[in-house]
């Protein structure tokens, strides 16, 4: 096996093993640093797909913000009790596993079968020079995707103007 | 699937990035239907959101598009601003109900 | 050779110096420092019985450190209580992965550039592990089920994200000015023209002060608040898990002045100064490490001279000074790079 391989088996071994762990775990504290080694593996899958800025994106901004965001609400609240009580939907939730499981069979055998693109036809945006793509994304977020950067601008102050007025205590 | 001309091939297949982006997906969509604790589905609906990302990157990179990395970036942004929201919901919802499981909250339920 | 032996070669080489240096040398005499410089500020002697002027008090401490017995407290998280420590060591320690410690030695015919890893990310890099060392302080706090470490914790991380934002808008408006998020491209950039900390005064400032509150160290030191929180989330941590925050907060101090130095006053660079061949090479190293000694004295100066921020005012600092600041700053040098047709 090339070095390639070995790390792409690794990582992604390591991030499928963790998103097991997240689902499998009990308690909400630990399935968040599961998912935080689940994101890590899924960097060094992205630096391998030449996205390292992606990369470090992932890392400050998913697991580096969205987690510890997640990691403070649970711990302020005490919210890391395990469910106690019996399973109340048995039959939903099995159904629920065949069909999840069944959709992820499915859109396996969509994704692996489907047609290579056309060779010849240009896709629409520009090509990634390998490893050198910051320029590139600076260039389309500012012609191309103006207007949705500017809405996701938009959007993130928003949220945060939601979130403080949601959960601002009643002050009466 | 081979590359277009004038970009350089994938040293591993594309299939398996594939594979693995479709499988993580799958897993966080089991985790959002079996779990009851609101914060464990919301962590795997961001699980699902990233491995959406993955594949996003896998097909630009076969295709050598940028702009498939300018998606990525925003789908980030937005998870961000929904994790922000959400997690506001959870503590208003908490502070309501004292609970956090799905099956409590049941109060408009015929 | 074949150039991958010679590369893998010269990369363990590299890490090797590396580790030599911070590790081996810096980490022990920093105890050494802090504690004399202490003394020296306070007007007393300090350690001065272990060895000749206390020189090896640093050893003494690394010994009771491994002797004492572990304590852990009984109803905590084992697997967290015992892996927070390395959480926070490990990106402390790796961020000189990124950081050009030289400019470059020839050897064999070929050019080892003094980098360990040219990244074409590698300030992003840096950035990424600070956002990771927070999990090892909120989890410490949780893990030892403990009201107070608790609080520590959660003021520290909280701290730390405010000021994480400030230092990153600072250091955007220097990639702006280099145009690049290379280490090393900042650094020959400032090598061509000035320093960064002339043009860019305020975001110095600004990355400085935002550097102190990374590290937790005094003023914003309220999260390990030795008169108030006991001792914040290192509470319940005995024997080598505490020696282990200690090494990581010496080593956030290392890696911060590391990165003040490679931002703002020109890495490995002087002016007028060009360094070549071996000599040059090594004697590049000696500027890079002399210059973040001396931000490691700064760091202990203040430390022993400031009093403590209260909780409100450390973010009011934050969020309401020095972040409209740094924006401020990244404007005025995003406009002037525009106008002049820069990078």
């Amino acid at each position: 096996m090339t070095g390639d391989l070995l790390l792409f088996a690794f990582s992604a071994g390591l991030a499928i093993a963790f998103a097991l762990a997240m689902v499998v775990q009990k308690t909400p504290v630990r399935s968040v640093l599961a998912l935080v080694v689940t994101f890590f593996g899924m960097a060094v899958l992205a630096v391998m797909l030449a996205a390292p800025f992606i990369a470090a994106i992932i890392v400050i901004v998913y697991a580096g913000a969205i987690l510890v965001l997640f990691l403070f609400v649970i711990m302020l609240l005490n919210l890391n009790e395990e469910a106690r009580e019996k399973e109340t939907r048995p039959v939903q939730r099995a159904l629920g596993l065949v069909a999840a499981l069944a959709l992820g069979g499915l859109l396996l055998g969509v994704t692996l079968r489907a047609p290579a693109p056309p060779v010849g036809t240009p896709s629409a945006g520009p090509r990634i020079p390998l490893l050198d793509e910051i320029p590139v994304i600076g260039r389309l977020l500012f012609s191309d995707y103006l207007f949705a950067f500017e809405a996701v601008a938009v959007l993130l102050l928003a949220a945060a103007v939601g979130a403080l007025i949601l959960s601002k205590r009643r002050m009466d | 699937m081979s590359p277009l001309p004038g970009i350089a091939p994938m040293s591993v297949p594309p299939a398996a990035f594939l594979a693995a982006g479709t499988i993580l997906f799958v897993i966080g969509l089991i985790g959002a239907l079996l779990k009851r604790n609101a914060l464990s589905i919301f962590l795997s609906i961001e699980l699902m959101m990233n491995a959406v990302n993955l594949l996003f990157l896998t097909w630009g990179r076969m295709r050598g598009d940028a702009s498939s990395h300018v998606i990525v970036f925003f789908v980030i942004a937005i998870a961000a601003a929904e994790a922000a929201v959400g997690l506001a919901v959870f503590v208003a919802l908490f502070r309501a109900r004292q609970t956090i499981e799905v099956d409590r909250v049941n109060l408009l339920k015929w | 050779m074949s150039p991958a032996t010679f590369d893998l070669l010269a990369a363990i080489a590299k890490i090797a110096v590396v580790w030599a240096i911070t590790l081996a040398a810096l980490l022990p005499n920093l105890v050494w420092m802090e504690r004399r410089g202490a003394g020296l500020i306070q007007d007393r002697p300090g350690p001065n019985r272990v060895g000749p002027l206390g020189l090896f008090q640093a050893l003494a401490d690394v010994l009771k450190m491994f002797m004492k017995e572990d304590v852990t407290p009984l109803y905590v998280d084992k697997l967290l209580h015992t892996v927070a420590p390395a959480i926070l060591l490990v990106p402390a320690l790796t961020t000189f992965a990124v950081i050009p410690f030289g400019s470059s030695i020839p050897v064999l015919g070929r050019e080892v550039k003094l980098v360990i890893a040219d990244v074409n990310i590698g300030v992003l890099y840096v950035f990424a592990l600070t956002s990771v060392g927070v999990y090892g302080l909120v989890l410490a706090g949780w893990a030892s089920n403990n009201k107070y470490s608790l609080l520590g914790g959660l003021r520290s991380s909280a701290q730390i994200i405010s000021y994480e934002l400030s230092m990153g808008v600072s250091a955007v408006a220097v990639l702006v000015s280099a145009g690049s998020l290379r280490p090393s491209d900042v650094v020959a950039w400032q090598a061509a023209n000035v320093w960064n900390c002339v043009p860019q005064v305020v975001g110095c400032i600004v990355f400085i002060v935002a550097a102190f509150a990374e590290t937790n160290r005094v003023p914003f030191d309220l999260p390990e608040a030795e008169a108030e929180l006991v001792a914040g989330y290192h509470t319940e941590y005995s024997a080598f898990k505490f020696g282990m925050f200690f090494m990581s907060e010496y080593a956030n101090m290392i890696a911060a002045s590391a990165m003040i130095v490679t931002l703002y006053f020109g890495g490995w660079s002087l002016p007028f100064v060009t360094f070549t061949g071996v000599w040059g090479g090594l004697l590049s190293m000696v500027v890079f490490w002399a210059k973040t000694l001396f931000f490691i004295c700064v760091f202990i100066w203040v430390r022993w001279t400031l009093p403590r921020f209260r909780y409100d005012q450390l973010m009011n600092l934050g969020w309401k000074v020095l972040l409209p600041l740094s924006v401020l700053n990244l404007l005025v040098v995003a406009w002037i790079v525009a106008t002049k047709g820069g990078a």
